[in-house]
């Protein structure tokens, strides 16, 4: 099921795009008429490599900034937050997987979760718990390890309790699964996928992996977004 | 978990690089600290020593010359003052009291004073502070020796021990020969003036005389005419034996003499020093110093090399500081990376800027801890260096104010040298620094 736009309701609590452009520096841009994810809905942005489906997710986490138009996060015009609001924003309700986890090294698994949620804005007196009930959901057993100790499935999981870890309003993956085997990839986003439902939250996928397109609710092929400035 | 942990784990990881940094501004501060350290301790060291006499006579080729060997021990004056000047002296103006002094010989690279007792009752080595003994008491006798307090500690020596002198300064000990016909009885130990008369020994004039009357006797009666007297050696004297009542002018050399004016009661200063000072300066045959003044005159003389080490103190400072940011920047690759996670994370710009200015703020705190650490350890050490080679008592402590002033002044630096990383940090593109690393 491909997908190109969707109309929106501007009071939806999930995620809403609306006009949303942004200019590549080559001459090329992203173009995003309308998107709306529902909460709890999980959708994968499908297409080939460079084609701006990374552009797009960090249009919607608010660290790249379009030309024109509007992101609403759980109701909030995101791209009204400026500054240190817009980033606290982020940290409470949208989680980030990516495909090299970048989870901090020199921290352990439980302390890469709890910091999350202490940018998040979570209580001190939180921050543990939460985390510490994410990792054993998602079957980390030595959370005290560094997470540079852990395999790279274990360090996957811990990335995936980081993201989802706050209930955040949405959950953003960006290639997920782009340097796993097949059978590993499916895993990785079942796990993904069930931490967000739990969690509650709408899950953006991106992935140049047609394999994946019958695990989603939705897909959205990203090719026809994208065009040259002067086709715009 | 606080901003803190970050800042702990971020300097954690990058666990060698951080130990350097913080090294090199703890040497920092240690080396700025013990200089400063020591160019007031040393300052007041040697004005320690003066004590209470207003002049010296001497015949060493100038007056800072004749302070620093005659009240510091540096060395053996070479040239000897004549008895019947020392009485000329004593005799041409009412002195509070005029105290003759001979240097020259030295017990195991401890100097000598043969003087009288009033130089252990009348001479105070810091205004106001006369010397006191520890044990025993002052000589009364002819080879009577009194220890003082450093010289006692190094050698292990106490009342009633016999020890032997050596002909020459410590310097020369090696050369010098041992007064082995006349044993010295140690019949008192000082306490520790902190000024260089801590490591020397006190005895009498008249024993002195007596044993270099002898020496000299018995080599005028084994030399031939004409010929240069030979070096002696152990077992090869002839012994003649001379009493005080054989001395002869000629036998009574001594190399300074220490005159104190007199003053009113509860003052130290006398309107006639200058006054006599000239007149005392006018006999060409001798050498006068004001010894005060000549220690001040040699503080100003170190002053331009004291304020050079103090700017090469500063200079490695600096440079630590330095060091901080370019490693910092160094490690700038795995930072940008780190900094990308924090913001997407909820970490504001700021808070990332702030983040790594207390970093390096964090190896300024380190470093300057350790670095007044080792300086205390330093000074101390230095203490004893200067002590044992150039007998200058310096206090081996570090006053509050220079170390609030270096510590502080390292944090701040390194704090400002935070700023560069910082602003790296700040301006680090999030989505560039997010993707896979190739």
């Amino acid at each position: 099921m491909i997908v190109a736009a969707i109309d929106i309701s501007s009071t939806s609590l999930g995620v809403s795009l609306s006009g949303v452009r942004f200019a590549y520096r080559r001459g090329f841009a992203l173009f995003v008429p309308s998107l709306e994810v529902q909460p709890g809905e999980q959708i994968l942005l499908a297409g080939a490599s460079g084609s701006g489906k990374s552009t797009l997710l960090h249009l919607i986490a608010g660290i790249e900034d379009p030309s024109h138009g509007e992101i609403r996060i759980a109701g909030t015009n995101f791209l009204a937050l400026r500054g240190a609001k817009r980033d606290t924003f982020r940290g409470r309700h949208i989680g980030m997987i990516f495909q090299t986890f970048n989870l901090l090294q020199g921290f352990s698994a439980l302390e890469n979760v709890m910091l999350a949620l202490m940018l998040g804005g979570f209580d001190s007196s939180d921050q543990r718990s939460r985390a510490e009930s994410t990792l054993t959901r998602l079957g980390i057993e030595d959370s005290h390890a560094p997470v540079e100790n852990l395999s790279v499935g274990q360090q996957q999981r811990v990335a995936v309790a980081r993201a989802v870890a706050g209930n955040p309003c949405v959950v953003l993956a960006d290639e997920p699964t782009a340097s796993l085997d097949p059978a590993n990839a499916r895993k990785a986003i079942e796990l993904i996928k069930d931490a967000a439902r739990t969690a509650g939250a709408a899950l953006i996928v991106t992935s140049h992996d047609p394999s994946l397109i019958g695990a989603f609710d939705r897909v959205l092929d990203i090719g026809p977004l994208i065009a040259t400035e002067r086709a715009r | 978990m606080n901003d803190m942990t970050i800042v702990i784990r971020s300097l954690r990881v990058r666990l060698l690089t951080s130990s350097m940094t913080v090294a090199m501004v703890a040497i920092a501060v240690a080396l700025l600290l013990v200089i400063m350290s020591m160019r007031e301790a040393a300052s007041q060291a040697f004005r320690r020593g003066t004590g209470n006499v207003h002049l010296l006579v001497c015949a060493d080729a100038s007056p800072l010359v004749g302070v620093l060997n005659g009240m510091f021990y540096a060395n053996a004056p070479a040239n000897p003052i004549a008895w019947t000047k020392a009485e000329e002296i004593r005799a041409s103006f009412p002195w509070q009291w005029a105290i003759p002094t001979q240097l020259g010989d030295s017990f195991q690279g401890s100097p000598v004073m043969a003087t009288r007792s009033s130089f252990l009752s009348q001479f105070e080595p810091v205004v106001g502070q006369p010397f006191t003994f520890a044990a025993g008491r002052a000589f009364t006798s002819d080879f009577e020796v009194v220890a003082g307090s450093q010289a006692a500690k190094e050698h292990g020596l106490s009342a009633g021990d016999e020890i032997v002198f050596t002909h020459g300064s410590g310097a020369s000990r090696a050369g010098g020969h041992e007064h082995a016909d006349h044993p010295y009885s140690v019949v008192g130990i000082l306490n520790p003036t902190g000024s260089a008369h801590d490591r020397a020994l006190f005895t009498s004039l008249e024993s002195s005389w007596i044993i270099h009357a002898e020496e000299r006797r018995e080599a005028q009666s084994t030399e031939p005419e004409g010929e240069e007297p030979h070096e002696h050696h152990e077992g090869e004297h002839d012994h003649a034996h001379v009493d005080v009542d054989d001395l002869t002018d000629a036998d009574k050399l001594i190399t300074g003499i220490l005159l104190r004016l007199p003053t009113r009661p509860g003052s130290d200063a006398s309107a006639s020093i200058a006054s006599q000072f000239d007149r005392l300066r006018r006999d060409t045959a001798i050498t006068v110093a004001q010894p005060a003044q000549q220690i001040g005159r040699l503080m100003s003389i170190v002053g331009d090399v004291d304020w050079l080490f103090l700017a090469m103190g500063v200079v490695v400072l600096v440079s630590s500081a330095i060091s901080i940011m370019l490693a910092m920047i160094a490690s700038m690759e795995l930072r940008r990376r780190q900094v990308a996670v924090l913001r997407v994370l909820g970490a504001s710009a700021w808070r990332v800027f702030a983040l790594t200015v207390t970093e390096s703020t964090l190896i300024g705190l380190v470093g300057s801890f350790l670095g007044a650490t080792i300086a205390l350890g330093g000074c101390e050490l230095a203490s004893a260096i200067l002590a044992d080679r150039i007998g200058i008592m310096v206090a081996g402590t570090i006053d509050l104010r220079s170390m609030a002033m270096v510590t502080l002044g390292a944090v701040l630096l390194s704090s400002l040298a935070g700023i560069t990383p910082a602003i790296k940090s700040y301006r680090t593109s999030v989505a560039r620094h997010l993707r896979p690393i190739a």
